[in-house]
């Protein structure tokens, strides 16, 4: 079953999977998260994985952020075949073109909100006055820059999620996942984290993809993709929108 | 440059873990202060004992006798033993030490003739203060060695008291060798006859400076024939052999104190390895996260390595600067029958052992450092 979500006719994707094959072991046991799963996403779209557990959300996220790699078939991001990096150009590859927003936020707790924003930019070659900007610049969007000088401990969980999310956005990356960014928040908090995802798809053009389990939050994406045993078995336009052939 | 901020990165978190790093720098301090202790009594030891052939100096001693207390011989004999070929002065010297026993803080009073007290002055020590007339005008001055004064607190002026015997400080000398730098010179016969007993006349030691390096032996042999047939038959020995059979005990002990040294070292391995294995156990859902966004393994390993580095530089500098300050200022010395080996603590010594605790902290996190670069982000982010 080939699903495209969001693109325009004629536009190229902007993600591309072919086939996509996840096999792992666990001791004698053979496991496939993913099977065969073909699916095209395009370039800004807002995207929600859903599913049960097990059904390979998560590994597919994985695949995306190119944390993990495809056991068969063809993954291709921006035109790029993750497939062909090799460790560290996967690497250098994750520092430019992805933003990872975990669900348990994943601050280094002995850093300030700064300096855990700033982490990404230390790999590029950037002065320190323009890291300052655009760390200064990624709190602004996620309105914390009063918090700047504040441990982890010292914030809230929203304010670790949106820390976590000028994090992901600081190095200006096209492509965010997110996985299950509203599973640990209060849900005034994770109104304002879907807000945020909302406003970096729809102004600032990043693709979103986030996993979550959540239906409420699943709907405030344009799209919404259904997974179960490692294969896509239904995408539905966002709130309320029509599902899609 | 991804080098450096990784670097730099590496140790700000770690100085922002406070009371893991403080325990871990402190723990290496420790070892390297026992390391930087070890080494200094084997560089006295090395100094006191190794012999060179530049060597002049001969220590005529009763034959069969091993303690001041016992070996007595007649003062006459430094004149005979002066006027024998290849010898360039022979003094007669009565030593009378505090405790025989080993000991930190021995006393060795030295009784020499006022000549030959004139003589070791332009010849063996160097007066730092006070003057040679004062140490003439009375007869229970002493020149105390630079070492013995500073660790007494004496300066001059000062009487002072040990082994019953009482003396006032007329000057401090110091010396090339450990020998002179911890003792007190005083007058012969002002120690002969504070010693108590019937020693006037007796000495304990002949030292004998002879004129030609390589006629060493000769000489010594020759001192040990004149006497072997006279009341007090003599062994003589190049005066660094004598220093070691003397301190054989010692010696034992320096070397066993190098399986310190060693397990100094073993330990700074174990505590740095100890300190980053346990941080990074905490730290694996936080090194998975720095590699999901773009931090490649070997700048994680890298950033690993740096810390265990810090935690070996920084606990070395403060254990070896703790070692080279208290050796300094407490001016230590082992003393056994009546010879003494300082504690020589030296910027060498130091800077050794800085650059030896810093190597085996670069091995202690080179092992956890590879594991955790090979370990995937995946099994990183699931293993928290």
């Amino acid at each position: 079953m080939k699903r495209e979500a969001g693109s325009h006719d004629g536009a190229q994707a902007f993600i591309r999977l072919a086939s996509v094959t996840k096999v792992y072991r666990r001791g004698d046991t053979e496991i496939v998260p993913l099977r065969e799963l073909d699916l095209e996403i395009a370039r800004g779209s807002f995207v929600s994985l859903m599913g049960p557990s097990g059904s390979g959300k998560s590994t597919l996220l994985n695949l995306l952020a190119g944390i993990d790699r495809a056991t068969s078939g063809e993954l291709l991001i921006d035109g790029r075949d993750l497939a062909r990096l090799t460790r560290d150009e996967l690497a250098a590859w994750r520092a430019r073109s992805v933003g990872i927003i975990f669900q348990s936020y994943n601050l280094v707790p002995v850093l300030t909100a700064y300096e855990n924003v700033e982490l990404p930019l230390l790999l590029h070659d950037l002065s320190r006055r323009e890291r300052h900007e655009r760390t200064m610049a990624a709190l602004e969007t996620v309105s914390l820059v009063d918090r700047s000088s504040h441990f982890p401990r010292q914030l809230s969980g929203g304010q670790e999620q949106r820390v976590a999310i000028a994090r992901a956005i600081v190095a200006n990356p096209p492509l965010l996942l997110a996985d299950e960014p509203t599973g640990d928040l209060d849900r005034a908090s994770a109104d304002m984290v879907l807000g945020l995802l909302e406003r970096l798809n729809r102004e600032h053009g990043r693709t979103v993809v986030m996993v979550t389990h959540d239906p409420l939050a699943s709907a405030r994406a344009g799209l919404q993709l259904h997974l179960d045993k490692g294969t896509l078995i239904d995408a539905v336009e966002g709130a309320g929108g029509a599902r899609k052939p | 440059m991804i080098l450096l901020r990784s670097a730099a990165l590496s140790i700000r978190m770690l100085l922002r873990s406070r009371v893991r790093a403080t325990l871990a720098i402190l723990g290496v301090a420790v070892a390297v202060f026992v390391l930087c202790a070890e080494r200094a009594v084997h560089s006295g030891i090395t100094e006191a004992t190794a012999a060179n052939e530049r060597d002049t100096r001969l220590i005529v001693y009763r034959a069969n006798r091993f303690c001041p207390f016992t070996s007595r011989l007649p003062e006459r004999y430094a004149d005979e033993i002066a006027s024998m070929p290849g010898v360039r002065s022979a003094i007669p010297t009565r030593i009378v030490v505090s405790n025989c026993r080993a000991s930190l803080d021995v006393v060795v009073f030295r009784g020499v003739r006022t000549d030959d007290a004139a003589r070791a002055i332009a010849e063996r020590v160097r007066l730092v203060d006070g003057s040679m007339p004062a140490f003439l005008s009375r007869s229970d001055a002493a020149l105390v060695g630079q070492a013995l004064a500073a660790r007494r607190g004496l300066k001059v002026g000062d009487r002072f008291q040990s082994a019953g015997i009482t003396v006032t400080v007329a000057g401090i000398v110091d010396a090339d060798g450990p020998q002179d730098r911890n003792a007190c010179l005083v007058q012969l016969p002002f120690l002969q006859s504070a010693a108590g007993g019937a020693q006037g006349g007796e000495v304990t030691q002949v030292e004998v400076e002879v004129a030609d390096p390589s006629r060493v032996r000769e000489v010594a042999s020759a001192i040990d024939a004149r006497f072997a047939s006279d009341r007090a038959p003599t062994t003589t020995r190049a005066e660094k052999d004598f220093v070691a059979r003397a301190a054989a005990d010692l010696v034992a002990i320096a070397n066993f104190a190098g399986w310190l040294g060693l397990a100094a070292l073993v330990a700074v391995f174990a505590l740095v390895a100890n300190a980053i294995v346990l941080s990074l156990e905490h730290r694996t859902r936080e090194l998975a996260m720095l590699q999901s966004i773009g931090f490649p393994s070997r700048i994680l390993a890298w950033g690993i390595v740096v810390e265990s580095a810090a935690i070996a530089l920084a606990g070395g500098a403060i254990g070896a600067c703790a070692a080279s300050l208290t050796l300094a200022l407490g001016r230590f010395s082992l003393g056994a029958e009546g010879v003494l080996v300082e504690f020589r603590p030296s910027a060498a010594t130091a800077a050794a052992a800085i650059a030896l605790a810093l190597l085996v902290g670069i091995a202690a996190g080179l092992v956890p450092a590879l594991s955790a670069a090979r370990k995937t982000i995946v099994e990183g982010l699931r293993d928290a």
